[in-house]
């Protein structure tokens, strides 16, 4: 190699090419810009990324009810993949091949799964040579134009002790459900959904697909805790977003210990192929404001980590939980006296009398005592309002889990009677009267853009836009918060704070 | 951006060039800091009691905010909600995240005093709080302070075991320290606890530097298909390009890096690596090209001397000259701020500028850390000082990891050469030309050269 001579550099100066680098906006951007040593690295250390998106193996809701219209089955929803928004592109949201999607349920109280229903999902490609989604119209699941598409198997695994006795394929190939990326290229979405609910051996049936996601609640409250500006609730923020569903929908008989004994515990995992060739547990969901807002920051990654049977290592949050303490210290509501024995019923053992098995062990699971019918009227507060077939025995797609989980929290069921919530009563779309009950998802066509956003916007921004607080400017929104704040808004923000975290960050460390 | 204009173009030769270089740093410190004092927006962060206008004051909590690939825009809204509720700890922690984000996806180190201020911010407001310190380990891995990063790292996962940047972080700075076992084992617990892009990367880099090849390919593979956001895919096809590209599969590697650059067409890393083995595989006035674009974008060492030698080779002693001297005057420029020219101003400076401070920037180097890059660094400016015999040792340390790095391969075949090791040059020499043939525009050349001369005298 050849040393350089400085004499070499020419009729050009030394200047003029540093002035020319400079002018392009180089050697500035290069690093020189500041003092501060330590500043200014070249590209010599590898700069991975600290910040990845991996929403699909982020578990968002589970549901599960007898289900209204077939009252000796039990449906089951879980839901992953927050946020998807409908109008992003031509863009569709698929199950993760090196996922494992696990609903486990627990017949006998004791913390561990003696069902095990594993959902795994293989993604197919007829045309290599376009990455489009579909190239024409879309009739049927097995429409030619539909170009990339999924199918999953279903293994059920009975276990005992922890163990695996027996494994069985209930389902192999089943086609999964489009997301929907609009009327152009599917003018009968419902069409194809329908074409998505599958009828499994032994009388169970099964779906996955794109859905609306059935949550409801307005995370805007959020602000709150920062500054108390609070101006408008009353909106559901994931109006509009869709998820991807899985529901199944099973013979109650198949699912419980005995006639004697109907109350099942359930809840849902995500389990992610790592490096090493094994897989890890990423996410986990069975209440659903567990890990959201009775753990605190530190423990939400191991409790996504880890199995109800371990529970008992967050007893301590939930009997003395910061949640309520928070509200009084920032909004002078009392909080109800420790230890919240209350709150481990609701949360960990079940309400007794209502959904507590006997010999129970406490571990978070959603417990669903299936012996009680279905009714024609559900409340929205479930239990809270004498409903006694909704949340917290079990949870239906309509139940109000931000406003029950609320009150339950401020002391609700230990005499202190309140009424707080965050005004959003039901979802946008109305849900379905049949399996798989979620609503159809949102469009392609007319997704909805947040206030603020432009077209190019991604979901999250949309999202962070969507929380702005409509009194920034000052308006004379304070009627509107003195209506529904006085004792209440309070409280949400922090759920919603919580939910925020949750939703989003489930699997994540941020 | 645009507003930068040419200043004084009046220089004279009449200087020493050294300085001459001292004080164009100086100048064009100057310069850079006046042009960029507006566009750090530390002045955004002030919480001072400025009253939000009408404009959106979006709330944008979370780091997951960030993954959506749009990170400016993120930011701003992030500088929006922070100026209506600065007392949000967990929003200065994910700005300066941001911030530290953007600096690597854009190769702009200015963002890192603004990361450090938003971390000091997020801490005062609540001491300890376990985003603003892996931000913290992330911000110190970043500006190259291992040591610092490994600190805040273990700090952060004595709270939480499982926070996914702290366990990254941990792998980075124990295989920038040189603790290659230490990050072995430290990438299988990140592995184990939270497989994902960031820890699949660390994972597959730890094991490329120990040869494993097939392993890093594989799980470079696996993260790519489940890279959702064009950073990521960006990122993870790009080094899918360079670990190609190590091997010599030149195709390979333009495919990949065609692949991050679909993703993200101005990712410098994927048009850095998309011109070099552009270069290797012989399509040189596409190469230059490219390597040209990517050096007015950001002239750092590396891509300089590619665009150097692209010319030299053909001739063009004066445009390569230009080249190595605007190594130079970053170099110059760096110093001038009190920053440590790092391991590429070595190399770049052994090479084409002054063997002397190459030197004492690769010692300097080494003393804080023992990695086979810098060991390679240190034996290289040695060998050009004319030190071969303690070159030797620092070279062969370079190579014992076992990773496939031909111009480790290349620059310890040189020092065996002239120690005396005639067999060990040939057989070192080979392999660094069979591994790799492209890799490096002259020093394949030289490599080829001194290989004959050693096999005529055999």
């Amino acid at each position: 190699m050849t040393p350089n001579s400085r004499s070499g550099a020419g009729r050009r100066s030394l200047a003029t090419l540093v002035c020319a680098a400079l002018a392009a906006g180089g050697l500035a951007a290069a690093g020189v810009a500041t003092l501060e040593p330590g500043a200014a690295s070249a590209s010599s250390h590898r700069e991975a990324p600290l910040i990845s998106g991996d929403p699909q193996y982020d578990n968002t809701d589970v549901y599960a009810f007898v289900s209204p219209d077939k009252p000796d089955t039990t449906t089951i929803v879980a839901n992953w993949i927050p946020f998807e928004d409908p109008a992003g592109g031509p863009n569709f949201y698929q199950f993760a091949e090196d996922a494992q999607y696990d609903i486990h349920i627990d017949n006998n109280g004791d913390g561990q799964g003696e069902l095990l229903y594993r959902f795994t999902f293989k993604t197919h490609t007829k045309n290599k040579k376009t990455f489009l989604y579909n190239t024409g119209a879309v009739d049927s699941l097995d429409d030619p134009d539909l170009n990339i598409t999924q199918t999953y198997d279903i293994d059920l695994f009975r276990l005992k002790n922890q163990k695996v006795e027996y494994k069985t394929k209930v389902a192999d190939d089943v086609p999964v459900a489009p997301s929907n990326v609009g009327k152009a290229s599917m003018p009968n979405y419902e069409k194809l959904r329908d074409q998505a609910v599958y009828k499994l051996p032994g009388g169970a049936t099964s779906f996955a697909g794109q859905a609306d996601d059935p949550f409801f609640l307005d995370l805007r409250v959020f602000d709150l805790l920062y500054g108390g500006n609070l101006t408008e609730v009353g909106n559901d923020t994931l109006k509009g977003y869709n998820v991807n569903s899985i529901a199944l929908q099973v013979p109650t008989d198949m699912i419980t210990e005995s006639k004697h004994q109907p109350i099942v515990g359930i809840w849902s995992t995500t389990q992610r192929r790592n490096a090493q060739g094994y897989y890890s547990q990423v996410s986990r969901l069975g209440n659903p404001l567990v890990n959201e807002v009775v753990n605190p920051l530190k423990d939400k990654d191991k409790f996504n980590a880890s199995s109800p049977w371990y529970d008992g290592q967050f007893l301590k949050n939930v009997t003395n939980p910061e949640l309520p303490k928070l509200i009084e210290a920032i909004y002078k509501i009392k909080a109800p006296a420790e230890p919240r024995n209350d709150l481990v019923d609701v949360f960990l053992k079940g309400v007794k009398g209502l959904n507590q098995p006997p010999h129970v062990r406490a571990a978070e699971e959603l417990r669903l005592n299936t012996s009680i019918k279905p009714t024609d009227s559900p409340k929205r507060l479930g239990v809270l309002d004498g409903d006694n077939a909704g949340f917290p025995n079990g949870r239906r797609l309509t139940d109000d889990v931000i406003d029950a989980s609320l009150q339950v929290v401020e002391g609700e069921l230990v005499g202190s009677k309140n009424d707080l919530g965050d005004a959003v009563d039901k979802n946008d779309k109305d849900f379905e009267k049949s399996f798989p009950y979620v609503a159809l998802p949102t469009e392609g066509s007319r997704g909805p853009l947040a206030k603020g956003t432009t077209d190019g916007a991604d979901v999250r921004n949309q999202l962070g836009d969507a929380l702005q607080p409509a009194g920034a400017s000052g308006s004379d929104d304070t009627t509107l918060i003195a209506a529904s704040a006085g004792a209440g808004a309070a409280g949400i923000l922090l759920i919603g704070g919580g939910l925020m975290w949750w939703r989003r960050m489930r699997t994540r460390a941020y | 951006m645009a507003s930068r204009t040419n200043a004084d173009e009046s220089e004279t030769s009449a200087e020493s060039a050294v300085a001459r270089r001292v004080r164009l740093g100086g100048s064009a410190v100057l310069l850079a800091i006046a042009l960029t004092a507006g566009s750090i927006a530390v002045g955004a962060l002030r919480d001072g009691g400025t009253t939000t206008t009408a404009a959106a004051a979006p709330s944008a909590v979370s780091p997951a905010l960030l993954t959506g690939g749009d990170l400016d825009t993120s930011i701003a809204s992030l500088q929006d909600h922070l100026r209506s509720q600065p007392k949000d700890f967990g929003g200065w922690a994910t700005l300066g995240l941001a911030y530290v984000e953007q600096a690597r996806t854009k190769g702009d180190p200015s963002r890192y005093p603004q990361a450090d201020k938003a971390l000091a911010r997020s801490l005062k407001l609540a001491p300890d709080n376990e985003q603003a310190l892996a931000g913290r380990a992330a911000l110190a891995a970043a500006r190259h302070d291992f040591a610092d990063a490994l600190k805040y790292a273990d700090q952060v996962l004595r709270q939480n075991p499982y926070d996914e940047r702290a366990l990254s972080s941990r792998v980075d700075a124990l295989v920038e320290l040189g603790r290659y076992d230490d990050a072995a084992k430290a990438a299988d617990t990140a592995d184990a606890r939270k497989p994902g892009v960031p820890v699949f990367t660390r994972y597959a880099y730890v094991r490329e530097l120990r040869g494993d090849v097939s392993t890093a390919e594989r799980v470079l593979k696996q993260a790519l298909a489940s890279a959702t956001t064009p950073g990521d895919v960006a990122y993870v096809a790009a080094q899918l390009g360079q670990l190609a590209w190590n091997q010599g599969d030149y195709k390979a590697a333009l495919t990949y890096y065609a692949r991050a650059l679909a993703a993200d067409e101005d990712y410098i890393p994927a048009l850095e690596g998309r011109a070099r083995a552009q270069a290797a595989s012989g399509d040189r006035a596409a190469a230059v090209k490219n390597m040209a674009d990517v050096v007015a974008r950001y002239p750092l060492p590396g891509p300089l001397v590619e665009l150097g030698e692209l010319y030299q080779q053909a001739g063009d002693q004066e445009k390569a000259d230009d080249q190595y001297a605007l190594v130079d005057a970053w170099t110059a420029l760096a110093r001038a701020n009190g920053v440590n020219a790092d391991l590429d101003t070595a190399l770049a400076a052994a090479d084409h500028g002054d063997k002397a401070s190459a030197l004492r920037a690769a010692r300097a180097e080494w003393k804080r850390r023992h990695t086979v890059h810098t060991a390679d660094a240190l034996a290289w400016a040695l060998h050009v000082n004319g030190k071969d015999t303690e070159a030797l040792p620092y070279a062969r340390r370079a190579t014992a990891t076992g990773y496939r790095n031909a111009a480790f391969l290349y620059h310890r075949g040189m020092i065996e050469r002239a120690t005396g090791h005639a067999k060990d040059a040939r057989s070192h020499l080979k392999a660094a030309l069979k591994l790799n043939p492209g890799f490096s525009t002259l020093g394949a050349a030289e490599a080829r050269k001194a290989l004959k001369t050693l096999e005529a005298a055999k």
